[in-house]
């Protein structure tokens, strides 16, 4: 159990290290990104899922004991109530739950007030859990569903496809951002 | 102390050697996964937003006896020292310590530098950016809870392992996020 902590523990310091240098600790990143004014927070987010895409795949096809799955349900309208929710909430806030913290570990007011908001938010969700539940996460539960469960087909070359197609995208939105920039003539990072 | 301030925050971002160097995106992106990687092979896929209510039924729990209890949230999710919450201690120690080293580095590389603020609205008084934070935080937590996961257990993990409900989720946040950022935060004036 305590070595589970700190595991738990040193994956933070890790993640909260790299989300700080990559820029996360700050809204402007977030808000620019949801403008399309600079994609970095989107090449980010998808660096990572294509280097984790091929690792997991990787790592169950070699000893499919070491990857701890946790696939979430797809019950229909929870995730999508819930992703409006959230799509405002970032667009207000600039942050989302893991970035609020990592402004917050360098001190930035808004974000301790988005952390502030997030423990409230937690707290109204705990307490409305009970009418919720039946309403909008037990009706249209469509399971844990994937994208290899549903094409039936096996989890590598799968993985392998996606990760090429989000490497696709990736530079797509390179080419993109370098043309935005030309046009634009004004000098943006990365 | 404005002008250190802004020495913090101004990296070089056209330097010669910075342009031959490995972009930001793709160096903290790339380690985004291989920490990915690390918290699937050893505990659970990487998430942020349940801890925020663990926390609170941990914190409450010691406040008011027996809370966590009543709970049917907090029964079903668990509360107390979780990995998850060590997880979310991690992330804002890890950010604490990049904030730190960059500036004992003396001001570079504490950060890339992001580009003022691109909206125009979103400035305001301080009162109003404070208020706007939290009712962010409060929002995408709510929202996070609802949908079983946030920008972290959603996309980048449920991604990663190729769930359809992170795909979902994915879409509806970045469409609901674009358009109320749109909508709430006018052009930027220059």
């Amino acid at each position: 159990m305590t070595t589970t902590l700190l595991l738990g523990f040193l994956t933070g310091i890790g993640f909260g290290f790299a989300l700080h240098r990559a820029g996360f600790s700050r809204c402007n990143l977030v808000h620019r990104g949801l403008w399309l004014r600079d994609f970095t927070m989107l090449k980010v987010m998808l660096t990572a899922i294509v280097v984790s895409l091929i690792g997991i795949a990787a790592l169950s096809a070699l000893s499919p004991e070491l990857v701890h799955w946790k696939i979430k349900p797809l019950y229909l309208w929870g995730v999508i109530a819930g992703g409006f929710i959230f799509g405002v909430g970032i667009a207000l806030g600039g942050y989302c739950p893991g970035t609020a913290v990592v402004g917050l570990g360098s001190g930035i007011g808004e974000a301790i007030l988005a952390v502030v908001g997030g423990l409230m938010g937690a707290l109204a969700f705990i307490v409305v859990y009970p009418w919720l539940k039946p309403i909008l996460i037990e009706p249209a539960n469509l399971g844990k569903i994937t994208i290899p469960s549903v094409l039936g087909l096996p989890v590598l070359p799968v993985a392998l496809a996606f990760a090429l197609m989000l490497v696709g995208v990736i530079w797509w939105l390179t080419r993109l951002e370098r043309r935005m920039r030309e046009r634009a003539k004004a000098p943006v990072q990365n | 102390m404005a002008v250190s301030e802004m020495k913090v925050r101004t990296f070089p971002a056209t330097g010669k050697s910075d342009a031959a160097r490995m972009p930001n995106w793709l160096k903290w992106g790339a380690l985004i996964g291989l920490v990915q990687i690390f918290a699937i092979a050893t505990v659970a896929p990487l998430g942020v937003s349940t801890a925020y209510p663990q926390f609170v039924g941990l914190v409450l729990d010691r406040l008011f006896p027996g809370f966590a209890a009543q709970q049917l949230y907090l029964r079903e999710i668990g509360t107390g020292v979780t990995w998850e919450v060590m997880l979310l201690a991690g992330l804002f120690t890890g950010a604490l310590l990049s904030f730190l080293l960059g500036r004992m580095k003396g001001g570079l590389h504490s950060q890339p530098a992001v580009a003022p603020v691109c909206v125009t609205g979103f400035e305001g008084s301080r009162m109003r950016r404070y208020v706007r934070a939290w009712l962010g935080g409060f929002l995408f937590i709510f929202g996070a809870r609802l949908a079983g996961g946030c920008t972290t257990g959603h996309m980048l993990s449920g991604m990663a392992q190729m769930a359809i409900s992170g795909l979902v989720f994915g879409a509806v946040a970045f469409g609901t996020g674009m358009l109320f950022a749109k909508l709430l935060f006018r052009e930027p004036s220059r």
